[in-house]
């Protein structure tokens, strides 16, 4: 601005010079022509009496280097010439002034000289004896006379310039600097600035404040989109159109194993994997895709969603989630289903088959008993799958149809081993039950449940004559039920596995010793279920301990509040 | 203009990346086959490298282009020579890696492991690999000045590696064939480790102008 004003006002006083200049000089130019005639005028007349005096002589006698004066007779024979010799001139009886003179006393006329660039003044006066004088003087044409003045003028003009530019450049300043001095943040505040500019400042006030109301609101906006990716346990990425990074969590980076990202770098500097190029790729190209991404010993699912504006992709939002443990749960699951299948398969396939023998009639009538007994064991195993596993399943989903109650664990136990005599017998087993009574919130039923199972464990992986002890007790921290054994053990690399649903430490040996291999899952179940926990320790060949503890609190809840 | 050859540099990158990305998978399958006796693997490095060598045509290709119709200086004209001389020796891995794979189909993985340190030395050869590309990723002059000097390691091992295998075929001459087929891995491995310094060295080229390779 300062630069524009300071150009207008240098140009226009520029112009004004120049202008004045020309106009200056045509003024002069017609001034000095006046003069020149005048001059003429008054000289004609001196020398006109000097003629009548003195006669010829005198124009001899005259200096005339400026002025070339003329005698004429009437008939326009040149008598005398100051710069030619008289003789040798043509008659001037043509001439306009020299008409004008005989007519009228006086003439004059201008001629202007090409070549010369000058313009010639003549003045022609009669004289009395019938002659006429005549005077000429040059005056120089406008070029020569600017030709002339050229250096002057020069001088003039630079020395104008000069000033005008000095002179501009200041004004300039002086106009702009209570624009520049203006704060833009807070116009309000100024009142030196020009009246002119008051409606402009009011609007920059109010679009200040509405500056100011946006800001905000973005920042709030900005605040929740963090907050809620910040907090987000799944990775989130969004990328545009060329695959670089716009914005992302942390999680993203986490997840992704990077070490940083900076904003704007290609989304494969953080990961370059086949899955991840694969999913950015068909999400660019504006198909929605799921991909699985494996990382070390964790499994990622990423969905790439393409992000359309106008039918045309201009970017994509990645999702990147953890499925390592779903990815678990469903290996366990299909583990769980193929061993149910075959564990179901086993019984009736023997039922089958010995139903078969006796369609058949290929048992004598006296066997007929021993075979029906035989099917009557392995429907008896089947049975007791299948509740096992409704009883696991209930646990699994906490549809426990029955109430909880108080329960004394160590009348619990008392029953179980009642229960449980006829098989301890079998194999000279010693039961011993120890401790205290001690009050537990539950379920009975499950609660028997547990203890039966571990007792039965205690019992059925036993040796011969060995003994099995239930301990009951309370202390501060809450309450323990120990179920010891002098039985088989665990080997210590199993003893994480035994809780797992069908695993058997000795496959070949479970069969004969029967079970359904849900038996210590259920234990664990349902003692999760009461917000107690199991422990094993075991040692090969001298038998094993399951402790179930019941923390203080969980006593008295039975594990509800979790 | 300069705006569309950003872009198509940044493509190039993309691309880099991409073909990188799919070195380190040959090699790391190779040496899966190696080591694991599968044999759907040997087949899926022959198709991976297949991918690399038309990688390395598309990058070639958008190199000569954008040479051509932008006429790049300075760091631009650097950044693409390193990209040409960068997929010929990603190129290199990935024929090694296919090479590798097919010697796996003669070779008993689970009879020679704990043997010989070949599982040591491909190990450093992928983070060689890995390195390398990581550089190139994440513009890492450190990085890639540490993978020129890891080479050391797998060459070391490479002189180990040759000693074991001597000793072995001394021990049971009739080892003699699978000694040298493991051998050539080896050698393979080395030559791989060698591709990936070079990658690093055009890193380091493309970053500060000045390559160091002999």
């Amino acid at each position: 601005m300062t630069k524009r004003i300071f150009r207008a006002a240098f140009l226009v006083s520029l112009i004004v010079l120049l202008l004045s200049m020309i106009l200056l000089l045509s003024v002069l130019y017609t001034h000095f022509g006046r003069q020149l005639r005048s001059d003429l005028e008054n000289e004609a007349g001196f020398i006109a009496q000097g003629l009548s005096h003195e006669g010829s002589a005198y124009l001899e006698e005259l200096d005339s280097s400026e002025r070339r004066i003329t005698w004429i007779t009437a008939s326009g024979e040149v008598l005398y010439d100051s710069d030619t010799a008289a003789a040798a001139m043509e008659n001037h009886a043509d001439r306009p002034e020299f008409q004008a003179a005989l007519a009228n006393g006086s003439g004059e006329a201008a001629r202007y000289s090409e070549t010369l660039g000058q313009k010639t003044l003549y003045y022609a006066l009669l004289l009395a004896d019938g002659s006429v004088l005549r005077i000429a003087g040059t005056q120089s044409g406008v070029l020569a006379l600017l030709i002339d003045m050229v250096p002057a003028v020069m001088l003039i003009l630079a020395a104008a310039m000069l000033v005008s530019l000095v002179l501009a450049s200041r004004a300039a300043r002086r106009i702009v600097e209570p624009i520049n001095r203006i704060d833009l943040d807070h116009p309000e505040m100024d009142d030196e600035a020009y009246d002119e500019l008051a409606p402009l400042l009011t609007r920059i006030i109010h679009q200040n404040e509405t500056i100011r109301e946006q800001m905000e609101g973005l920042r709030r906006k900005q605040q929740e989109f963090t907050a809620i990716t910040e907090n987000m346990s799944e990775g989130f990425l969004i990328l545009d159109r060329h695959a670089k990074v716009l914005s992302f969590n942390s999680a993203a980076i986490s997840l992704l194993g990077a070490v940083a990202s900076e904003e704007n770098a290609s989304v494969f500097t953080l990961n370059r994997s086949k899955a991840l190029r694969d999913a950015v790729r068909a999400a660019l190209s504006g198909q929605a895709c799921r991909r699985e991404l494996q990382l070390g010993d964790k499994d990622y699912q990423l969905l790439a969603n393409p992000v359309r504006r106008d039918a045309e992709c201009v970017g994509m939002v990645l999702l990147i989630v953890d499925i390592t443990e779903k990815k678990e749960w469903e290996r366990l699951r299909s583990e769980f289903t193929a061993n149910v299948s075959h564990e179901l398969k086993t019984p009736l396939t023997s039922i089958s088959g010995f139903a078969e023998i006796i369609r058949n009639n290929m048992v004598q009538p006296q066997d007929v008993p021993r075979f029906a007994g035989k099917i009557y064991d392995e429907a008896q195993r089947l049975i007791s799958l299948v509740s096992d596993i409704i009883r696991l399943s209930q646990l699994d989903e906490e549809a426990i149809p029955a109430e909880k109650v108080m329960v004394d664990l160590y009348a619990l136990a008392e029953h179980v081993l009642a229960n449980l005599r006829d098989a301890a017998a079998e194999k000279h087993i010693t039961c011993r039950l120890e401790g205290c009574a001690a009050l537990v919130r539950g379920v009975p039923e499950i609660l028997e449940d547990m203890i039966y199972n571990l007792c039965d464990n205690g019992i059925r992986y036993n040796r011969e004559n060995g003994s099995l002890t239930v301990t009951v007790s309370e202390d501060a921290e809450g309450i323990r039920l120990t179920v010891a054994d002098t039985g088989i053990g665990i080997p210590a690399a199993k003893l994480d596995r035994v809780f797992e649903r069908f695993y058997r430490v000795d496959k070949s040996r479970s069969k004969q010793e029967g079970g359904t291999g849900l038996g210590l899952s259920i234990v664990k179940h349902a003692a999760a279920y009461h917000g107690a926990v199991v422990q094993a320790q075991s040692r090969l060949d001298e038998g094993s301990v399951f402790t179930v503890f019941w923390p203080q609190k969980a006593t008295k809840d039975g594990g509800e509040e979790k | 203009m300069r705006e569309r050859f950003d872009a198509q540099l940044e493509r190039l990158n993309t691309e880099l990346i991409g073909m990188g990305a799919r070195c380190e998978d040959a090699i790391a399958m190779a040496v899966r086959a190696l080591l694991e006796n599968d044999d759907t693997l040997p087949t899926q490095v022959l198709e991976i490298d297949a991918e690399i060598d038309r990688k390395e045509r598309d990058i070639e290709a958008l190199c000569l282009k954008l040479l051509l119709q932008q006429q790049p200086v300075a760091r631009d004209l650097r950044a693409i020579s390193s990209a040409l001389k960068m997929v010929s020796d990603m190129e290199r891995i990935g024929d090694q890696a296919a090479d590798i794979a097919e010697i796996s189909r003669y070779i008993d993985g689970e009879k020679m492991t704990g043997r010989v340190h070949i599982e040591d030395m491909a190990q450093a050869t992928i983070h060689m690999v890995t390195g390398s590309i990581d550089s190139f990723v994440h513009k890492d002059l450190e990085l890639a000045r540490a993978v020129a000097a890891e080479d050391d390691v797998v060459d070391r091992l490479f002189d180990q590696v040759k000693t074991e295998l001597i000793g072995l075929i001394g021990e049971k001459p009739s080892a003699g064939g699978f000694c040298l087929d493991l051998l050539m891995v080896a050698k393979y491995l080395e030559r791989i480790g060698d591709h990936a310094v070079n990658i690093a060295e055009w890193v380091e080229f493309s970053l500060t102008g000045v390559h160091v390779g002999g």
